[in-house]
């Protein structure tokens, strides 16, 4: 019995998947088809990219606002690269991968700076990453003039709509990524660090926690997440648009939370998160197939990440109480 | 626990890989439907989306909504999920002319028409048709008028224009129409500020008040869209310079969209003209093309909604095509009934 409670209590987000599928596969057609099935997989993959590396900054207890400002930025500055109508390295085999490394050093220096803010200059993540986010968001505009660059070489453009057997090409990415955190978190001492800083950083810093270079490296790892589901997102829409992105923040913040990562820090796992963002993903598609109308759907999707985080710090207060 | 862990990433793997090999999705039957809008956030969208509701009901047929709130990403998964519950055509309005092709793409390939509602896609081999307004002539048009009455008021008028997004080919062709009436108009106005909005309210508003601390004597402003009305009225009050036309020191106010702003801001004699988008007639072209490419017609790329300008001197003639007086027609008789 205790067994099966331990069971529920890690994967009851999978259940509530589970339950999701077997309420509206029935009744909402199209639902259960393949065709479905793998747009939900492929709409889920970026999603996940971008909430593993949330988790990473929740669990230190912060939070990173500016992802959805790194998506943008990233994905027009690699479009910059690679675009065919004129890019800086245009037809150049080099191409596709210098534009994916920039994207990436994007996400390093974005949370880079973020991290120094939060862990150096002791501002509270709130505000350092809305601050960043509204700099970054303002010159990814200003670089384009709001305007979108295609053109994007085939090679790029396949890690979005590509696919190696029955999988999505970007399923190779994502994987790794989210089994890489895993492994981070429940078998490395970094891993432990973090929960130490999240669950409390002082007593942590007593501990020998070096404080700084973790909630550091967990603004950095998030930013580079993200920058990799700004790669495939703009090749996805084989686009690079600077407000890519822009409003997925409430989808990311709500998988990692709904999958049981504290907003309060120092608890969380990928395996919830993966949860989480499957179960948002499935819900958003699902409703939409019903033919909801947007605003049923934006009440129904927030009255969900209201009750996770009503969960969440429900839980938090009983703990203290303890 | 880990070993749950690892259990659950390699379960979530397997539900890929499960999910693609599944079944072929089922058929809902015929006269269905998906309209994907980038946005509802102004009342033009709201319109456009009720007039496309009632042409569908008119004729039968069934209308699945998608909003992807300004997101093309989403819209791109919207369209897939209509492909896989098997509409029998799409009406989209995109975010943007480039990354609506791989939703085209995917449409075509899936054998769904497709039908781009008032926002043309860039120049791609993915195969559509669009129902768009004569941005450039509608707004050439409306500038016209205002060069008129800048004439007519015998001095010469310093000018704004509010642009929009620059990422929207719309925006584009209502500042070049706009660009070429007063090409033509430059002994009655000068241009003297182009405020870059992207489609936003404080932008409008912060780039209005600007322009008149710089231009205290600007005489006209035109904005490529009518929702930003309000943003240039409060600007103008603050500054003191909100006056009737006919009164001293009347600002020309010229607009776009015919919306209910628009509408109510001329039966006061506040706005000059507005370029009128013909909501009812898109909604129609679109409907109509979608039966047509369903049975195999040929249907042009293209479909040109001509649009029209309305001002003091023809309202009584053509408010019933604006879309704007008849929802504040509608909104009216709604308030009396439910008083």
């Amino acid at each position: 019995m205790s067994r099966l409670r331990s069971l529920l209590a890690g994967h009851w987000v999978a259940l509530l998947c589970v339950v999701l599928v077997a309420v509206l596969g029935p009744v909402v057609p199209g639902f259960s088809s393949s065709a479905n099935l793998r747009n939900v997989f492929s709409s889920l993959l970026p999603l996940l990219a971008v909430a593993v590396g949330q988790t990473l900054v929740l669990i230190t207890g912060g939070i990173d606002l500016s992802v959805t400002a790194v998506v943008a930025l990233a994905s027009v500055l690699g479009a910059r690269v690679m675009t065919a109508d004129g890019g800086l390295l245009a037809g150049s085999p080099l191409a596709v991968p210098a534009a994916v490394a920039l994207m990436l050093v994007i996400g390093l220096l974005v949370g880079t700076a973020n991290g120094l803010s939060v862990s150096r200059l002791r501002m509270p993540p709130f505000l350092a990453t809305l601050a960043v986010m509204t700099f970054v968001s303002g010159f990814a505009i200003w670089l384009t003039r709001s305007a979108n660059i295609a053109g994007l070489p085939e090679g790029f453009r396949l890690l979005g709509a590509g696919s190696l057997g029955p999988a999505p090409a970007a399923l190779l990415v994502v994987g790794p990524l989210a089994l890489g955190v895993h492994l981070l978190l429940t078998r490395t001492v970094l891993g432990r660090w973090l929960f130490a800083v999240g669950g409390n950083a002082r007593t942590a810093r007593v501990s020998g926690v070096p404080v700084e270079r973790v909630v550091l490296f967990a603004y950095v790892a998030c930013a580079v997440c993200a920058a990799v589901a700004s790669i495939l997102y703009t090749a996805r829409l084989e686009t690079g648009s600077p407000v890519l992105g822009q409003r997925i923040l409430l989808d990311v913040i709500g998988a990692v939370v709904i999958g049981g990562t504290s907003l309060f820090g120092g608890r969380g796992s990928v395996l919830g998160t993966v949860y989480g963002a499957l179960f948002i993903t499935l819900l958003d598609n699902g409703l939409n197939l019903m033919g909801l109308s947007s605003f049923a759907v934006l009440m129904v999707k927030g009255a969900v990440i209201l009750a996770a985080a009503l969960v969440d710090a429900t839980r938090e207060r009983l703990e203290r109480g303890r | 626990m880990r070993k749950h862990a690892a259990r659950g990433i390699l379960a979530a793997t397997a539900f890929a890989v499960v999910s693609c090999s599944a079944p072929a999705p089922e058929d809902p039957g015929a006269g269905t439907i998906g309209v994907a809008f980038e946005t509802l956030q102004t009342e033009f969208w709201v319109a456009a989306i009720d007039a496309i509701r009632s042409e569908l009901d008119a004729r039968g047929m069934t209308m699945l909504e998608a909003i992807a709130d300004g997101d093309a990403n989403k819209q791109l998964e919207q369209v897939r999920g209509f492909i896989a519950r098997g509409v029998d055509g799409i009406i989209l309005v995109p975010r943007d002319g480039k990354s609506v092709i791989p939703m085209v793409r995917a449409a075509n390939d899936a054998g769904v028409p497709i039908v781009l509602f008032n926002r043309p896609p860039d120049p791609s081999s993915a195969r559509s048709v669009a129902v768009v307004a004569d941005n450039l002539a509608i707004a050439r048009a409306t500038g016209e008028f205002l060069c008129e009455q800048a004439r007519a008021s015998g001095e010469r008028k310093k000018a704004a224009i509010l642009v929009g997004d620059l990422g929207d080919q719309n925006a584009i062709h209502r500042r070049d129409g706009f660009g070429e009436a007063m090409a033509g108009c430059e002994d009655a106005v000068e241009v003297v500020s182009r405020i870059p909005t992207e489609w936003n309210q404080e932008k409008a508003l912060a780039g209005v008040t600007n322009a008149l601390q710089a231009h205290p004597d600007l005489g006209l402003i035109f904005t490529s869209s009518d929702f930003m009305l309000p943003s240039i009225v409060s600007a103008l009050r603050t500054a003191g310079k909100y006056h009737e036309a006919g009164e001293e020191g009347h600002v020309i106010l010229g607009g776009f969209d015919g919306d209910v702003t628009a509408w109510r801001m001329l039966a006061d004699g506040y706005l000059d003209a507005t370029g009128v988008q013909d909501v009812f007639f898109e909604s129609e072209a679109s409907v109509q093309a979608l039966e047509d490419l369903r049975r195999g017609a040929e249907v042009p790329p293209v479909i040109l909604d001509e649009g029209f300008v309305i001002h003091s001197g023809n309202m009584e003639e053509v408010q019933g095509r604006m879309w704007g007086a008849r929802v504040a027609q509608r909104a009216t008789r709604g308030g009396r009934g439910g008083a």
